[in-house]
């Protein structure tokens, strides 16, 4: 039976090769948007991991975590600087990090702040953390190496901008890998972003007058204005680098100062969970907001969870009538062959072995296909997962679970009672038309 | 095995006033050779079909040897046909992509899980014996004379005491259909196995020893 059933597939092979590959493809659809929302889901979350809460000044809250934790470069309100020193001060605070967008660095954001978010993230593999305010921590795949300097350009690479020659930061560390958009960023003192952009303002206004030290639009307390960081400087002359402060050590309070620059977002790690829920109570306010990245992520997640759901739906159509189709390709093909069905019966073959070979006949089809499907899905979303890294460095873990094989079980099950409809019809079939024209 | 009781015989298909088969009786011996003639559409095929149990009778009595097929199920008259019947057909159905031996051999192993005993060395015999020298030549590069050889030793394979065919050498040219029809007459002489044979081949016809005339569903003479 074995080999009559090879012998017929062998011999129709051409349509076995498109049906099944039909399959496939409509089993892949589907599989890929199931595999694909959940590495999205996963993957956010993980980089999300470390921060457990975000305070910025009013304003969009998706935007504040996508900029914070994901480095979406946007322009974010600023909050006033005497918010980071009270956070700083504050016991139920077991670590808080000032997030300020600085330049690029070969396509790699520039991101101020202090050694508690270097820790943070993680620590580092390589090298040390900052001491110095021109020292500068890479991220895991920022194509440096510790021991090398750089100057930071404005804007992104391509993009209008100039290189600030006259700042050099000097790379001394490496981040441990976290599969998150932070393994592009390259990580500064944030005293040395404030210092390239008073140094900036101080050329713009000609050195005339100390503009209080601090960049004039930034030192309106109680008022959050956007703020662009990526405009274009200004040719610059020579300077040294004194010029700049990048040769004093960090000094750990100048981020605790009241009256210190203002900044568009901070990393609040909470002493406890109880702590993290009082600190956003209190810092949801007119000045700030703070928000649980996760509780953020969750909300994009429902509008995902929609998508998901419009193209599981398109999936699920496409099967339906890919096997509606197969059905009725798998009907006429029965009906065709009811001459040499009725013949196997006239020669002695019982019904139930005629049910046999058609049922698994179509179920080998089919369910070869599914498993095709399975795995050319499986395929895809990884290739989707390493495209979407290369793209923004958040790691999509793309993960087959035992919920993927139940439903690869369910839908062979499903096969098999489908695959039972043209059997049916073969079984019925009476053999008296074997010796009819 | 044979001897046939035909009784009260009446087929009847939907959209045809006359019953297509109207025998009231007719009698068959063991190892008797008959011959079923007849102009086209006077009923052959449908009389060999019930006469394999292919077709269901719902009028009369057709009992082979105290087995009345009018009286068993679907399944039953299926086995009945697998253990009795050897069926050669105007057009062969073998089936292409397998070899000639397995031709011979697919019904025996589609009726049961494991060929019985000496059934692959029975294959070679008869194979031998109708003058297939390749038997693992795939059937659809054979001859139709060879293809219809092939088929007369799947008949045999099972020995059935029935050995029934439906226009054996309407499709062969001149000496391949002589070449079956002696084969035919002489295996079933050879097994002692009954023989009928609907065909209005001449050299087939005149070998048989019994010849039925069927004129619009009702025997001549
Ligand atoms: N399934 C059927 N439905 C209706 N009429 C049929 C059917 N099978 C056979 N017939 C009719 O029965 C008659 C006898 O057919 P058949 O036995 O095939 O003749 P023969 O084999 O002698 O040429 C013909 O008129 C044919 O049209
Ligand atoms: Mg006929």
């Amino acid at each position: 039976m074995f080999r009559f059933i090879l012998a017929d597939l062998r011999r129709h092979w051409a349509g076995v090769v498109a049906v099944t590959l039909i399959v496939a493809l409509a089993t892949a659809l589907g599989v890929v948007v199931t595999l694909q929302e959940r590495a999205l889901r996963l993957g956010s979350a993980r980089a999300a991991d470390a921060f457990d809460l975000v305070i910025g000044a009013p304003g969009s809250e998706t935007q504040l975590v996508l900029s914070s934790v994901f480095l979406q470069a946007a322009p974010l309100p600023l909050m006033p600087g005497s918010v980071l020193a009270g956070l700083v001060a504050d016991p139920r605070v077991a670590w808080a990090a000032p997030v300020g967008f600085g330049d690029f660095v070969e396509g790699s954001p520039i991101v101020g702040t202090t050694a508690a978010l270097v820790e943070g993230v993680g620590g580092v593999s390589e090298g040390r953390g900052f001491e110095h305010i021109g020292d500068a921590v890479i991220g895991a795949s920022v194509g440096m190496r510790p021991g090398d300097r750089f100057h930071p350009q404005h804007g992104q690479v391509g993009g209008p901008g100039g290189v600030h020659t006259e700042a050099s930061y000097h790379v001394v560390g490496r981040l441990k890998p976290t599969g998150t958009p932070w393994d592009r960023a390259v990580l500064v003192p944030i005293q040395a972003v404030w210092n390239l952009h008073r140094h900036e303002e101080h050329e713009e206004h000609g050195g005339q007058g100390d503009s209080e030290g601090q960049g004039a639009s930034e030192a309106q307390p109680g008022q959050a204005e956007p703020h662009s960081f990526f405009a274009p400087a200004p040719a610059s002359d020579e300077d040294g680098h004194d010029a700049l402060g990048f040769d004093a050590a960090v000094d750990p309070a100048a981020v605790a100062d009241a009256g210190a620059p203002g900044l568009p977002a901070i990393v609040v790690k909470p002493a406890s969970i109880a702590d993290a829920y009082k600190l956003r109570q209190q810092y949801r306010s007119e000045r700030t907001v703070a928000v649980f990245p996760g509780e953020v992520l969750t909300r994009l997640y429902g509008t995902l969870g929609d998508v998901r759901f419009i193209l599981s739906m398109v999936a699920t159509g496409a099967q339906a009538l890919v096997g509606a189709a197969i059905l009725l390709v798998v009907t006429v093909h029965i009906l065709q062959r009811r001459r040499q069905i009725g013949a196997l019966r006239a020669l002695g073959a019982p019904r139930h072995a005629i049910f046999a070979i058609v049922w698994s006949e179509a179920f080998a089809i089919i369910g070869v296909g599914l498993c095709l499907g399975f795995a050319v899905g499986y395929g895809a979303a990884r290739a989707l997962s390493t495209a979407f890294t290369a793209a923004s460095g958040i790691t999509l873990p793309v993960t087959f679970e035992p919920a993927d094989l139940f439903r690869l079980g369910l839908l062979l099950l499903v096969t098999g009672i489908i695959a039972s409809l043209p059997a049916l019809l073969a079984y019925r079939q009476p053999p008296a038309s074997a010796l009819r024209g | 095995m044979a001897d046939l009781t035909l009784r009260d015989l009446e087929v009847r298909f939907p959209g045809l006033e006359r019953p297509a088969l109207e025998i009231p009786a007719l009698e068959l011996r063991s190892g008797e050779q008959v011959a079923l003639t007849g102009p086209s559409g006077c009923g052959k095929t449908t009389l060999i079909n019930v006469l394999t149990g292919l077709e269901r009778v719902r009028h009369g009595h057709v009992d082979w040897q105290g087995t009345d097929l009018v009286t068993l199920g679907e399944g039953a008259r299926d086995r009945w046909r697998a253990a009795n019947v050897g069926l050669v057909m105007q057009d062969f159905h073998l089936f292409p992509g397998l070899s000639a031996i397995e031709n011979v051999l697919l019904p025996q192993r589609l009726a049961r899980f494991r060929l019985p005993r000496g059934a692959k060395e029975e294959a070679r015999r008869l194979l031998k014996r109708v003058g297939i020298a390749r038997l693992d030549q795939p059937v659809e590069t054979m001859s139709r004379g060879q293809m219809q050889r092939v088929a007369v030793a799947r008949a045999l394979l099972a020995h059935p005491g029935i050995i029934v065919a439906d226009e054996p050498t309407a499709s062969l040219d001149g000496d391949a259909g002589t070449a079956v029809a002696d084969l035919l007459t002489g295996l079933a002489r050879e097994v002692g196995a009954t023989l009928i044979v609907a065909s209005h081949d001449p050299r087939l016809v005149g070998h048989l020893g019994r010849v039925l005339r069927l004129d619009g569903g009702r025997l001549e003479g």
